[in-house]
């Protein structure tokens, strides 16, 4: 596993919540529900997050991350909670420039796109 | 002999199963006919093949067996399956030892591989229930542990082979909790276990493959010891999901197979028939219905040889190849069935007349295809899914290691390169590193530049394989710039476009797979491969569905590809890329033993 550069390594705890913040903002935008409802401690699969969902998204964690991540991360630790402490306290993993992405992903939560599937794309092909 | 040894086993089978023309024979056409219309499943040429060892082809050498590529079993796959789908399918269940080979203990490994060598056994897989489709995950059977090992309940349906068989794959929920974690896979050896405790459910009547074992099984409150057990508590999802991977990829030559008869005995009849003075393969039209058929199988070939190698060159990214085979080679093939019944004309729906109405039985048995181990739905949603991370891999990767990136493309698509083993630990759920076939479009265009100094190639030809491998790199451009700019979404409800940029990325795919099989196999495949004009008019032919015909480079003359079909057709050669022999016509009836006839008609 490729582990990050521990210089301006952030305390564990903020870098726990980074990652949480991260993922819940995530998984509200994709699965489209607002990010207040969603609890870190409720497995995954209670807001519709299916197995090969939760494979898939691991693969733009690892982007955000910049670091390989097992794909069956969210099987083995099916909250955000665990996720999230798994990978500051056991991988030792930490989100790179934790304040600017934090700010970045926090800023607003989106709003859930309406139609499914890749948000706007098909509105941009279709000119609609 | 065939100087590519991975078609030696086809090669043989072919020789040793004789003519299909010949009703005598054991898979001939007349003998396949006659099990589809009484329903029945043919044990008698099972029997056959596992006296000829077959069985131990899907036996990796390390295990005790003599597989060693995965390009070697396709091969001899589309020798079963161009004559009988339902024994090709029944047969090849076997191949589900594979979920043994990658996870199973060594005392799993040796149990299973004696009971294939020497008892003749097959096994069935166990993954459908009735209420739940390709939901695994919302699995009714229970195996609930207790001392030494666990309790199976519930019913398993429909499954091939789930009466006929002897060790069933049963995939079960062994965590009440649910989640991705929740399934676990046994190998269920039925002669371990008190037949009190289960039962087959009866025969489902079905629209093809008549013979096959189409099933169920149900377990009451049966007890499976631990050692049945494949790998951890847990891990049957993922095994279940590695393992389709693999037998995704090989369904494709079930459809080659079917293919080459759908065309073959078309063909017969359209240069054997004559109308308004000439033979209908004279006329235009069924000339060019015909000769396109055959571009597809071609097509189709270079795609499905691509992921069978891959397996052993780049089992990280097979994740995708899979996906793009089952999903194109399945569909594509069907539709050439199709396309090729209209020059059969009547005949196509007719049970008896023309080589004893096999056209209509590989209609029927073909559809079945892109339907199990995984529907075209299920495959584009795998693919789908994982789109957006392949254009960022290929974002990332662009102009990087090109050395290795060749390297690997060579070991993959290069037949005379001899493969590393396969190590299926080394399969993943979601592809690692990108999709090198289409990483690697600048590097062929490189070399097909390269190619304009080679004056054994026709200049025409060359410059329209260079325009349009440049227009299929366009196309993925388009491709990867519609998926950048959007968002991605998961769940079950992808709008219906996602799903044609999934079949584009196939598309794609499969062409730039047939480019490189030209570029790395020009010196060893025969004049016709090596002249090119089959992959120019495969081109233009996928890039149809971006853009009209107008819009493409002229199609260039097809003279020499239907003349190579007539040629493998009277020499009795596979329509492949590698058109090996296969089996000759014997002299009719004259040295046939009446009793054996007898026997095989009764």
């Amino acid at each position: 596993m490729q582990l990050k550069d521990s210089n301006s390594k952030p305390s564990s705890s903020n870098a726990v919540d980074t990652i949480q913040e991260w993922l819940v903002n995530q998984i509200a935008k994709q699965l489209g529900i607002n990010a207040q409802t969603i609890k870190v401690t409720e497995p995954l699969t209670r807001y519709g997050l299916d197995s090969i969902d939760s494979v898939t998204i691991v693969g733009e964690l690892e982007d955000w991350l910049d670091a390989e991540l097992p794909p069956t991360l969210l099987w083995d630790y099916p909250t955000i909670e665990k996720a999230s402490q798994y990978l500051v306290n056991e991988a030792g993993v930490t989100p790179a420039e934790t304040t600017n992405q934090t700010t970045e992903v926090t800023t607003k939560p989106q709003e859930a796109p309406k139609e499914k599937a890749w948000g706007g794309l098909w509105n941009k092909i279709s000119g609609s | 002999m065939q100087p590519l040894k991975q078609y030696w086993i086809a090669e043989a089978l072919e020789k040793d199963l004789g003519d299909p023309t010949n009703p005598n024979n054991v898979m001939s056409f007349k003998q396949v006919i006659d099990l589809d219309e009484r329903e029945e499943f043919p044990h008698e040429i099972i029997d056959w093949l596992y006296n000829w060892k077959l069985q131990h082809y899907y036996i990796p050498t390390e295990c005790g067996g003599e597989f060693t590529s995965f390009d070697e079993f396709i091969a001899f796959v589309r020798v079963l399956s161009r004559r009988d789908q339902t024994s090709a399918i029944a047969f090849t269940t076997m191949f589900w030892s594979y979920l043994t080979w990658m996870a199973g203990t060594d005392e799993q490994k040796r149990t299973l591989s004696s009971f294939m060598k020497d008892a003749n056994g097959a096994m069935c897989l166990a993954y459908s229930e009735k209420a739940h489709g390709s939901d695994l995950l919302a699995s009714d059977v229970r195996a609930t542990k207790v001392p030494g090992g666990y309790i199976l309940n519930g019913e398993k349906w429909p499954i091939n082979r789930a009466t006929i068989s002897g060790v069933t794959f049963v995939l079960a929920k062994t965590d009440e909790a649910g989640g991705a974690r929740s399934l676990s896979l046994f190998m269920v050896e039925k002669s371990k276990i008190d037949p009190a405790n289960y039962t087959h459910l009866p025969k489902i009547y079905t629209h093809g493959i008549r013979g096959s074992d189409m099933s169920g099984i149900r377990f009451e409150n049966c007890f499976v010891p631990e050692s049945m057990r494949l790998g951890a508590e847990g891990v049957g999802l993922e095994l279940a999901l590695k393992g389709f991977q693999i037998t995704r990829a090989l369904c494709a030559a079930f459809s080659q197979g079917a293919a080459d008869t759908a065309l073959r005995t078309t063909l017969k009849f359209a240069l054997g028939r004559q109308l308004y003075g000439k033979t209908v393969f004279d006329m235009p039209q069924p000339k060019r219905t015909l000769t396109d058929a055959f571009l597809d199988i071609l097509i189709c070939d270079c795609a499905t040889i691509g992921v069978a190698r891959g397996f052993n060159t780049m089992p990280e990214q097979i994740s995708v190849w899979s996906a793009v085979v089952k999903y194109f080679v399945t569909t594509t093939l069907e539709t050439v069935v199709q396309n090729v019944s209209v020059v059969l004309g009547s005949r196509f729906y007719m049970r008896e007349e023309h080589d004893w109405g096999i056209f209509q039985k590989v209609l029927r048995d073909n559809a079945i295809i892109s339907m199990f181990d995984g529907s075209t739905v299920v495959n584009l949603h795998a693919l789908l899914l994982q789109l957006r991370q392949l254009t960022k891999s290929r974002a990332r990767n662009a102009g990087r290691n090109q050395d290795t990136l060749q390297a690997r493309l060579l070991a993959t698509f290069d037949l005379t390169q001899s493969l590393p083993a396969f190590d299926g630990k080394k399969l993943e759920l979601v592809n690692r590193g990108g999709d090198d076939v289409l990483q690697g479009l600048e590097l062929a265009l490189t070399s097909l530049s390269d190619l304009k100094t080679d004056s054994n190639l026709n200049s025409e030809v060359l410059q329209q394989i260079i325009q349009l491998t440049q227009m299929v790199q366009e196309e993925l451009k388009t491709l990867d710039h519609q998926i950048t700019e959007s968002t991605f979404q998961f769940g079950h409800e992808q709008a219906p476009e996602v799903f044609d940029i999934a079949k584009q990325y196939c598309v794609l795919h499969a062409a730039a797979s047939c480019v490189y099989m030209w570029l790395y196999n020009r010196h060893h495949l025969g004049d016709f491969f090596a002249s090119g004009e089959w992959l120019a008019l495969s081109l233009r032919k996928l890039l149809l569905t971006f853009r009209p015909a107008k819009a493409l480079p002229a199609r260039l003359g097809d003279e020499a590809v239907s003349q190579e079909l007539v040629r493998l057709y009277s020499h009795n050669r596979m329509f492949s890329i590698v058109p090996f022999q296969l089996a000759q016509p014997q002299q009719q009836e004259t040295t046939t033993d009446a009793t054996q006839r007898l026997q095989l008609q009764a």
